[in-house]
């Protein structure tokens, strides 16, 4: 039986659905996470404890795992594992990105420097130092302007400024953010942020999978909400995209030519554009599949989930089709209203009673502090909707979202 | 037959499954046996956890597979959306 490597930070939304892929595909996992397992002794071959912060540590550990139980593939499940998976793929001569490339993306200045070189279109961008004036450092910037953390995922700390008050505000607001114990930063992503230009227009989100570089273009989610700042929530998310075909094949193009630009060849990529009337621009590419629960919008072939698609390309297994099914479907992220303790949860039952609404996944748990964004990073759950039209989708989600209420004291 | 086999896998939930999982507050009730099916509920910390799935399939299962061959699968039960107190919570990255 083959075996496989999954990176599951002890903090993913995506364990269940990748290892519920796995257990379809009948190979034999190996789960390693950044804590120990209670059941780590009992399981020394199947169960490890990685630093995904350091790729080349986890990179050696998991050779020594491997010379004495071979591995046929590797597979990081998100942002944080992305690095360590591509170092331990590099070492063991797995199918994956390169290292390099993967490390670029996970750099938002990297990743910049990067497409602006290779003339992929972009938002104007300057890399600025946490410990500089941020009152010397807006007068390099044309307003308005968007200032984010150059590593972080889910539009945290991703906030918009007018002018220079506001400039001086938020880069305050992310020094503070990025000093918290709950963030994960280092090198030069707990030195520096990164100030660009504000694009106006819509938002999108291509899922896509890389196969011997070729780009294949998975699932294109139209975001129905105006994402204008002065936080970037991210909501509403259906595909197929509503936007003209002539639109979307240019967001596929220059989607493609961002991954090469990187150098990505190999496994999921998910990217966020803007899209105004000088067509699409590239905000992100990240080297991994799509965040949250919001995979289990998507079902291609006769039924093959996106972790099946990418589980079997990791395993250099075949993938019957690439065809995501032609019904519509989205997911809503459930914002964070106000910071506080989640207190109750109502509506749940009348939410899921909505025509179209297959799921309501709530996961915050009751007693649980919860934070809005820029400084959260999680959702209060997952409402997911199939309907004829992208139209009646969007609409099931916000009836089901307005059934629910959460009391937040 | 299915007593019997309740019972063994009741003695290594006893002995093995529950002193692991108490390090991250937790606990592993077993539920029933079917078919060689073992359905188990989770509690305390491991209710809602994010690592969860890690702790039933690579850990739970593994453990009672190699103990007790005969049994087949483990399946969870827990409404894992009820817990109060996971050890690990999960965020979007």
């Amino acid at each position: 039986m083959q075996r496989l490597l999954l990176l599951l930070p002890t903090t993913t939304y995506r364990t269940h659905d990748f290892l519920d892929a796995a257990r379809t595909l009948g190979v034999e996992v190996v789960c390693a996470s950044d804590e120990p397992s209670t059941f780590e002794a009992h399981a020394p071959d199947n169960l490890l404890t990685l630093d995904f912060a350091d790729p080349d540590a986890a990179a050696a550990k998991v050779a020594a795992l491997a010379d004495r139980r071979p591995l046929s593939a590797v597979v990081g499940v998100d942002d944080l594992t992305a690095v360590a998976a591509a170092a331990i793929a590099e070492r063991l001569g797995l199918r994956a990105s390169g290292r390099a490339a993967v490390a670029a993306a996970r750099d938002k200045y990297q990743m910049r420097q990067c497409l602006a070189a290779a003339g992929v279109p972009i938002p104007r961008f300057r890399r600025i130092a946490l410990k500089d004036d941020p009152f010397l450092a807006a007068r390099g910037v044309a307003f308005p302007c968007v200032l984010k953390p150059l590593a972080l995922s889910a539009s945290r700390g991703v906030i918009r400024a007018n002018n220079v008050d506001q400039f001086i505000a938020a880069f305050r607001r992310i020094v503070a953010l990025l000093a918290r114990d709950d963030v994960e930063a280092s090198g030069d992503a707990a030195q520096f942020l990164l100030a660009e230009e504000y694009l106006p227009g819509i938002e999108v989100a291509l899922e896509g999978l890389l196969i011997g570089g070729t780009f294949h273009a998975l699932a294109l989610f139209d975001k129905p909400d105006p994402l204008e700042g002065p936080f970037f929530e991210e909501t509403i998310y259906v595909t197929p995209s509503r936007l003209p075909a002539a639109t979307q094949a240019a967001i596929e193009r220059v989607s493609a030519d961002a991954c090469a630009a990187l150098g990505l060849g190999e496994g999921p990529v998910h990217a966020e554009l803007r899209v105004n009337n000088d067509g699409p621009w590239v905000l992100e590419v990240a080297a991994r599949s799509i965040g949250g629960l919001c995979s289990r919008t998507l079902r291609f072939g006769t039924g093959m989930t996106l972790e099946e698609i990418i589980l079997r390309h990791a395993l250099g297994w075949p993938i019957a089709s690439l065809a995501r099914e032609r019904r519509p479907a989205g997911v809503m992220m459930i914002p964070i209203p106000r910071a506080g303790r989640l207190a109750a949860v109502r509506g749940t039952e009348a939410a899921g009673a909505v025509a179209g609404v297959e799921e309501v996944a709530i996961t915050a748990h009751v007693g649980q502090d919860v934070v809005p964004l820029p400084e959260g990073w999680q959702y209060l759950g997952f409402i997911f909707a199939r309907a004829e039209t992208p139209a009646a989708v969007e609409a099931a989600l916000r009836d089901a979202h307005a059934r629910l209420s959460f009391e937040i004291a | 037959m299915s007593d019997d086999l309740k019972g063994r896998v009741q003695e290594l939930i006893d002995t093995m499954i529950n002193p692991a999982v108490a390090g991250h507050g937790g606990f592993v009730e077993l539920i029933d046996v079917q078919d060689n099916r073992v359905y188990l509920q989770m509690g305390g910390g491991c209710q809602g956890c994010g690592a969860a799935d890690i702790t039933l399939k690579s850990g739970i299962e593994r453990l009672i597979k190699e103990e007790i061959p005969e049994v087949a699968e483990v399946l969870d039960t827990t409404d894992h959306s009820s817990g109060t107190n996971p050890y690990y919570q999960a965020g979007k990255a």
